[in-house]
């Protein structure tokens, strides 16, 4: 008993590692926040080609979401923070960027872990997005089309505003998920929380930075966790006044 | 197409709606086979029939949510089933009224009717509310503009999606059992409303088991069995000298 205490819950170790884990916080922020937002155009774009009425647009699609959610991101992360330089259009963009730092960190860092990110968040995304907009009633689509609406017109006013209500809470928890899969950065020596309270129990032989770094982790991933379940009672009492 | 604040005499000899040689089949199985109809201005059709008859399926291909497997479909001067036809230009003057009545729950009673006017007429937001007002006050539903589809009862939510069709001032009105999944107590005011819009000289074409209704406001009384028209008539031939089988054994089995 006294071991464990002592090694992950030394005082004097997590009072140092306290500070570095809470520099290195907004840099996980940054890659959850950012994959998340750049994955949703992403998921809708997934999402529509894959209800579309073309096979040339289905298919790839498809292929796509299949091999992203078939294999880990862990893989995809080694795979693509050393396959995206060989990519023109990526060199094309990072390009303008390497001069720049942030947080102690280059920008085209941070480019690359967004876009693996995003990458792998969008084909989550495109299945929440698809099965929310395929359950809304067939006749909101009629209705909408009856009154001379455009089929993009009827997803922006009517379609749409319904399915994000309903898979708010499902997007959150996809949230959370990405943001604790940030941590799997540190495998390519992106210096998020992880990473940064792996070097401080590195360098003093004790674990207790690990419980700092999980601290700041809950920080986040409980209150959401909450507003999830919070919405998810909503959304199921609002729709049992609807029936 | 023309503009419609001249009414001339042609618009007048023309049929609003007319069908020739529908068919329309879902795989193997068809659903309407050679289907004749015409509507003229300010004609109000009811089409009677067993369930699966193939009632829905004609209005359906009148605004084209189904596509006609042959045959012509014709909205005043435009073939509504041709390649190149603006499809939502032509919904945009026919209504529509579902049985399920399809308001859209995220909107509130004034904004279902907005919508339209705004996104496809691309009204002004003062026009478009004086016009969903004026029309939620035409079905008696003045004072509930701003509730939500979820906090009004079934009859009131139809005659909301009745002003939502009338807000876009159509050339006819198509009714799909608009009454049919309404308690029997909320009916009347639906009909009401029907009635009303079929004495100021709408067009309408209304599927419905409301023999009443049908006997009362409609001109012609089309009756259908197993995807044909079996007999038309005015509802005094139909309901009291009908000449088919089906068409009494029908009226038969609802009296
Ligand atoms: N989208 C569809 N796909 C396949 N079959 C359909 C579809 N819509 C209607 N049908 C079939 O067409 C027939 C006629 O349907 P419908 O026009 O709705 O009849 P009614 O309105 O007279 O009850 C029914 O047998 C029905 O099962
Ligand atoms: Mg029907």
């Amino acid at each position: 008993m006294e071991t464990i205490l002592h090694v992950f819950f030394n005082l004097e170790v997590m009072k140092q590692a306290l500070p570095i884990v809470a520099a290195a916080f907004p840099v996980s922020l940054i890659f959850g926040f950012g994959g998340f937002l750049l994955a949703i155009p992403g998921g809708l774009t997934l999402a529509f080609m894959k209800m579309a009425r073309y096979r040339l647009l289905r298919w790839p699609a498809t292929v796509y979401v299949d091999v992203v959610r078939g294999t880990p991101l862990a893989l995809q992360i080694l795979i693509l923070y050393f396959g995206l330089p060989f990519l023109p259009i990526y060199n094309v963009i990072a390009a303008p960027l390497s001069g720049i730092d942030v947080l102690g960190i280059n920008a085209t860092v941070y480019l690359r872990g967004l876009l693996i990110l995003s990458l792998n968040s969008s084909a989550y995304l495109c299945e929440i997005f698809r099965a929310g907009i395929q359950s809304i009633p067939r006749g909101q689509m009629e209705a909408a089309r009856s009154l001379g609406l455009s089929l993009p017109r009827s997803m922006a006013f009517v379609i749409l505003p319904q399915t994000v209500r309903r898979i708010l809470p499902t997007m959150m928890s996809e949230f959370i998920l990405l943001f604790k899969d940030t941590a799997l950065l540190a495998s390519v020596a992106v210096m998020e929380m992880t990473l940064a309270s792996k070097i401080i129990a590195g360098r003093v032989f004790n674990q207790s930075s690990y419980v700092v770094a999980a601290c700041f982790y809950l920080l986040l991933t409980i209150p959401l966790g909450r507003l999830v379940s919070y919405m998810e009672n909503r959304l199921a009492e609002s729709e049992g006044d609807a029936a | 197409m023309s503009t419609r604040n001249t009414t001339s005499y042609a618009e007048f000899a023309q049929p609003v709606v007319r069908i020739k040689g529908l068919k329309k089949a879902f795989g193997d199985n068809v659903v309407l086979r050679d289907v004749n109809l015409e509507v003229d201005r300010g004609e109000v059709v009811c089409i009677l029939g067993p369930s699966g008859s193939g009632k829905s399926t004609i209005l359906r291909c009148i605004n084209l949510l189904e596509t006609p497997t042959s045959g012509e479909v014709w909205f005043e001067d435009t073939q509504v089933n041709a390649k190149g036809t603006d499809i939502n230009k032509m919904r945009e003057h026919i209504g529509m009224v579902f049985q399920q009545f399809n308001l859209f729950p995220h909107l509130t009673a004034r904004g279902n009717v907005e919508l339209a006017l705004r996104q496809v007429q691309k009204k002004s937001k003062d026009e478009a509310k004086d016009i969903a007002c004026e029309m939620l006050e035409r079905v008696g539903l003045a004072d509930r503009s701003e509730y939500y589809p979820s906090q009004l009862s079934g009859g009131q939510q139809q005659r909301v999606a009745i002003a939502r069709a009338l807000a876009l001032a159509p050339h006819v009105m198509l009714f799909d059992e608009a009454t049919s999944a309404l308690d029997p107590e909320l009916v009347r005011d639906v009909l009401d409303v029907m009635r009303n819009l079929a004495e100021g000289g709408m067009t309408m074409i209304v599927v419905t088991h409301e023999m009443s209704f049908a006997r009362e406001a409609a001109d012609r009384v089309i009756f259908m069995d197993e995807g044909v028209i079996v007999e038309e008539g005015t509802p005094t031939q139909i309901f009291d000298n009908p000449q088919h089988e089906r068409t009494k054994d029908f009226l038969g089995h609802l009296a």
